[in-house]
């Protein structure tokens, strides 16, 4: 049961690699494209949680942690921008959120 | 010492309650307040950090702008009560298995190789970017970020409307 109550760098790192996990589950089984956008972004997330969380235990300066979590943040925002964008113009009604329907679309 | 327990357990399961209802909510815009929720959790959590800039940037950038524009183009195209789909069982089933073996492979590597190996190879690394990291921090450049986007976001849009914006003028 200790382990449950000393917080410390194992705890986070299970919560990233969970939150990651949730987030490729989300890629896999979903067919909105919308939702797989986000699942992405929780992805990202978890990575920069993981970024910070090294940056805490390991270098307690949190000057590259954070550096290199806002570029990563920047990255992954102009991503799903872009690919929001490109969703829009490929189809404006309802059925484009439906990856299936675009795919027979397309073929 | 309870307090920061408590904490961490409050975050760590509104972060990940969050995360699955993006993915299983039934209407579209439950997905959305779920996605403002994991901005504003994860943000408490990097404030717990002490990384305050990357939490108030994640809740501007992500929570305020991210959200807010997703929202606008939720209500524009009319998705906002867009049910929830699922791929077929047999892809779910495959998809899930994946992620279980995933999983316990992760766990297999903690308890196996946490206190022998992780740090060793975080070291290594972190020893053999440090000035990689460095060069990073001296030149990295928001308003170079910030300017390229707006010419990405010029140039997807000539690309995808196929004019150019001289055209525009002429027609």
């Amino acid at each position: 049961m200790n382990v449950f109550f000393n917080i410390g760098l194992l705890h986070y790192l299970v919560l990233s690699f969970l939150l990651f996990l949730t987030g490729l589950l989300g890629v896999l089984i979903s067919r909105n494209m919308l939702r797989v956008l986000m699942s992405v972004l929780i992805m990202t997330i978890s990575v920069v949680i993981n970024f910070l969380t090294f940056g805490f235990y390991c270098d307690r300066s949190l000057e590259n942690a954070n550096i290199i979590s806002v570029l990563v943040l920047i990255i992954a925002v102009i991503q799903i921008f872009i690919g929001l964008v490109i969703l829009y113009k490929i189809n404006s009604s309802n059925e484009f959120l439906d990856s299936e329907k675009t795919k027979d679309k397309e073929s | 010492m309870e307090s920061n327990i408590i904490y961490f357990y409050s975050v760590f399961f509104l972060i990940l309650g969050s995360a699955a209802g993006i993915i299983f909510s039934p209407k579209m815009y439950m997905s959305l307040l779920s996605l403002f929720v994991l901005f504003c959790s994860s943000s408490a959590l990097y404030f717990g950090f002490g990384a305050n800039y990357t939490a108030i940037f994640q809740l501007i950038l992500c929570g305020i702008v991210l959200s807010g524009y997703l929202f606008l183009l939720l209500k524009k195209i009319g998705t906002m009560d867009l049910k929830l789909k699922l791929n077929s069982v047999g892809k779910i089933i495959v998809s899930s298995m994946t992620v279980a073996v995933l999983g316990v492979l992760f766990l297999l590597f903690f308890v196996e190789e946490f206190e022998n190996s992780l740090y060793e190879v975080f070291n290594f690394v972190q020893e053999k970017s440090f000035d990689a990291i460095n060069f990073v921090a001296n030149i990295f450049p928001l308003h170079l970020v910030i300017i390229f986007v707006f010419v990405s976001a010029i140039v997807l849009r000539v690309f995808l409307s196929g004019l150019n914006p001289n055209n525009e003028e002429q027609n």
